[in-house]
């Protein structure tokens, strides 16, 4: 176990340098030299020298990389050129909200998918479970950003029963803690929902297949001639097993719930990471889009090592069978 | 002999995709989509960049001579919708086109290759699949100037990961087979196993993906254009069409809705193909 956390570790890390290096040479193909915002008549050539000197522009290819990269892992991100504020200052700022939606969105469509997919499960070629595989193929083929649209204009437009933007509503701050967080909540709903469907879907056709399988296994058989009644055979049983490999989905699933962000956070005025990075693409402030790029993808590198890890903890065979196969 | 197994091959899978009602609707929608858009100046009943008669024509409803509507510059907006049909389905054909060629050729080389070769490309694959995809498109298309040649070129060129694990996990397989090791033993160069024998056999799986891959770009292309990065106005592009009917959802839920429509009947459909494809063909699927 040990060992095989070891070596997920280690991969893990091998990875985030490879993302690292592959940044580098974004920064490096991208045309425009970043000392050309100092091409002003008014500094001397000599201060744009001492400059080029300070960040080290001067070194060759090989050191730029490595002081570079030394920075980038410290968490030294530079210098936004739109707020002139350190990079990594904005982040902390984005970050939090992003999680916060993410990690909503996450529940949301673990919740729903786990649902859908045992009622699926139970009901085997039902009308149900039809409809939710049509359902499922619907789901992901609906652009988030006009779902997201949709549910404006019907819940915050027509009904204006939700919030439409932002994570909080103005002057909030008056209230009682109970009015401030149904407040939140109702913000998070329909971001959290939108940017969660397409996973529930996913989740959902998962949780039935691995629930059919589990359903085959001996030890079901053995649950039912024992005489358990139906419920604790598929609770206890079934869906014990049949949850574990939930984990490596959920893995999966965050380039996709970070990269859904991106959307979800532009439409519902969401301060976090993809709202900063399309506004710093427009601005044209590299070095927080190439922070924000390095931060999401080591959330993601993160997150796949947690479910791997985790994966190993619920189902011990993985980390000794592989021991024993290699 | 060679071509009546071929043959057979062939006509067998068609034979099981004609049978998939679900495939043949997916086959039916993707075919209609691409008469739409080759036809789209005969079948419009106007012109999609032309502006009506401001203000007059601003936001009208669906019905009478706009069977959809018209958007705030007076357009109609199935006439948009016709024409905007050429910008997802070019996208989505030649950037899937640029993701297979260059996924198909990465793929072979790390999975004949193999060793050192491999192992490098393979962890430069994981870190590339570890990036969310739409942050990696923003990042290029941030760094880089923008058009819609580079979008098309960035859209493929960002999603060839997944089909380079498939040529190469196919490869594995292929390369121990009998009929490699012949051409090998008879003096066949690298290449010419890769370019003759390896590709040809991993074409189906290829081409499958890719089909499944298309719904997929096309929903990337709309997600860019509607964050106004995609396909540069005043070209009718479907994402960006929701995008202009965003200020005026209540007022003129026309100009948004159809176009959203348009796209979910365009990627179900190529889904649909694409899983009766797998379904027929696959070879995995019926062994």
């Amino acid at each position: 176990m040990t060992r095989f956390v070891a070596e997920r570790l280690l991969q893990s890390v091998i990875l985030v340098l490879i993302v690292l290096t592959i940044t580098f040479f974004l920064m490096h193909l991208s045309p425009g030299d970043p000392m050309s915002r100092y091409d002003d008549p008014n500094i001397s050539p000599e201060t744009v020298r001492l400059i080029r000197e300070q960040l080290g522009l001067d070194k060759p290819v090989p050191e730029q990389y490595m002081r570079w990269m030394a920075s980038f892992l410290r968490g030294d991100f530079g210098v936004s050129l739109r707020f002139n504020r350190p990079v990594s200052s904005l982040l902390a700022e984005a970050i939090p909200n992003t999680l916060r939606l993410t990690i909503a969105a996450l529940t949301l469509y673990i919740v729903i998918g786990v649902i859908l997919g045992l009622l699926s499960a139970v009901r085997r070629y039902s009308l149900f479970d039809r409809l939710s595989t049509i359902a499922a193929l619907f789901v992901y083929s609906i652009p988030s950003f006009w779902l997201a649209l949709m549910l404006i204009l019907l819940f915050s437009l027509k009904f204006e029963i939700l919030p439409s933007s932002h994570m909080q509503s103005m002057g909030v701050s008056g209230m009682g803690w109970l009015a401030r967080f149904s407040d939140r909540i109702a913000h998070l709903v329909l971001p959290a929902f939108v940017l969660g469907v397409a996973s529930a879907a996913g989740m959902a056709r998962y949780m039935r297949g691995s629930m059919l399988d589990v359903l085959r296994e001996d030890y079901i058989r053995t649950a039912r001639a024992k005489g358990l009644s139906e419920r604790s055979v598929f609770l206890k049983h079934a869906f014990r097993n049949a949850a574990i490999p939930i984990v490596t989905i959920i893995g999966l699933s965050l380039p996709f719930l970070l990269g859904g962000a991106v959307i979800i956070e532009k439409i519902f005025s969401w301060p976090g990471m993809g709202a900063l990075m399309v506004d710093s693409i427009f601005a044209r402030d590299y070095p927080v889009v190439l922070a924000v790029n390095f931060v999401v993808t080591v959330m993601v590198i993160l997150g796949n090592l947690a479910a791997d890890i985790g994966y190993a903890l619920l189902d011990p065979r993985i980390a000794s069978g592989r021991k024993a196969g290699k | 002999m060679k071509e009546t197994i071929k043959r057979s091959y062939w006509s067998s899978g068609w034979d099981r995709f004609r049978k998939n009602p679900m495939g043949m609707a997916g086959a039916v929608i993707v075919v209609s989509l691409y008469l739409i858009a080759l036809f789209a100046p005969v079948i419009a009943p106007g012109d999609p960049v032309d502006h009506g008669d401001l203000p007059s024509m601003r936001h009208l409803p669906p019905g009478g001579s706009h069977l959809l509507g018209t958007d705030k510059f007076g357009r109609d907006v199935l006439t948009r919708l016709l024409y905007g049909s050429r910008i997802s389905l070019v996208i989505g054909f030649i950037a899937v086109a640029i993701s297979v060629l260059i996924g198909t050729i990465v793929g072979a080389v790390a999975g004949y290759a193999g060793g050192i070769v491999d192992s490098v490309i393979m962890r430069i694959v994981d870190a590339l699949m570890a990036i969310p995809r739409l942050f990696l498109l923003l990042t290029c298309i941030a760094l880089f100037s923008r058009s819609i040649w580079l979008i098309i070129f960035l859209l493929g060129a960002t999603s060839w990961m997944a089909t380079v694990r498939l040529v190469r996990a196919q490869l594995l397989t292929i390369k121990e087979q009998d009929f490699v090791v012949a051409a090998e033993a008879l003096g066949a160069g690298k290449r010419r196993i890769i370019l003759k024998h390896l590709i040809p056999n991993t074409l189906t799986v290829i081409i499958i993906s890719a089909t499944l891959r298309i719904g997929g770009i096309i929903l990337a292309e709309a997600a860019l254009s509607f964050l106004g990065l995609g396909v540069p106005p005043p070209t009718p592009s479907w994402g960006q069409m929701v995008f202009e009917g965003r200020e005026v959802l209540l007022g003129a839920w026309w100009v948004s809705t159809f176009p959203g429509l348009a796209i979910i009947i365009t990627v179900i459909g190529y889904n649909l193909l694409g899983d009766g494809l797998r379904d027929a063909f696959d070879p995995v699927q019926f062994s």
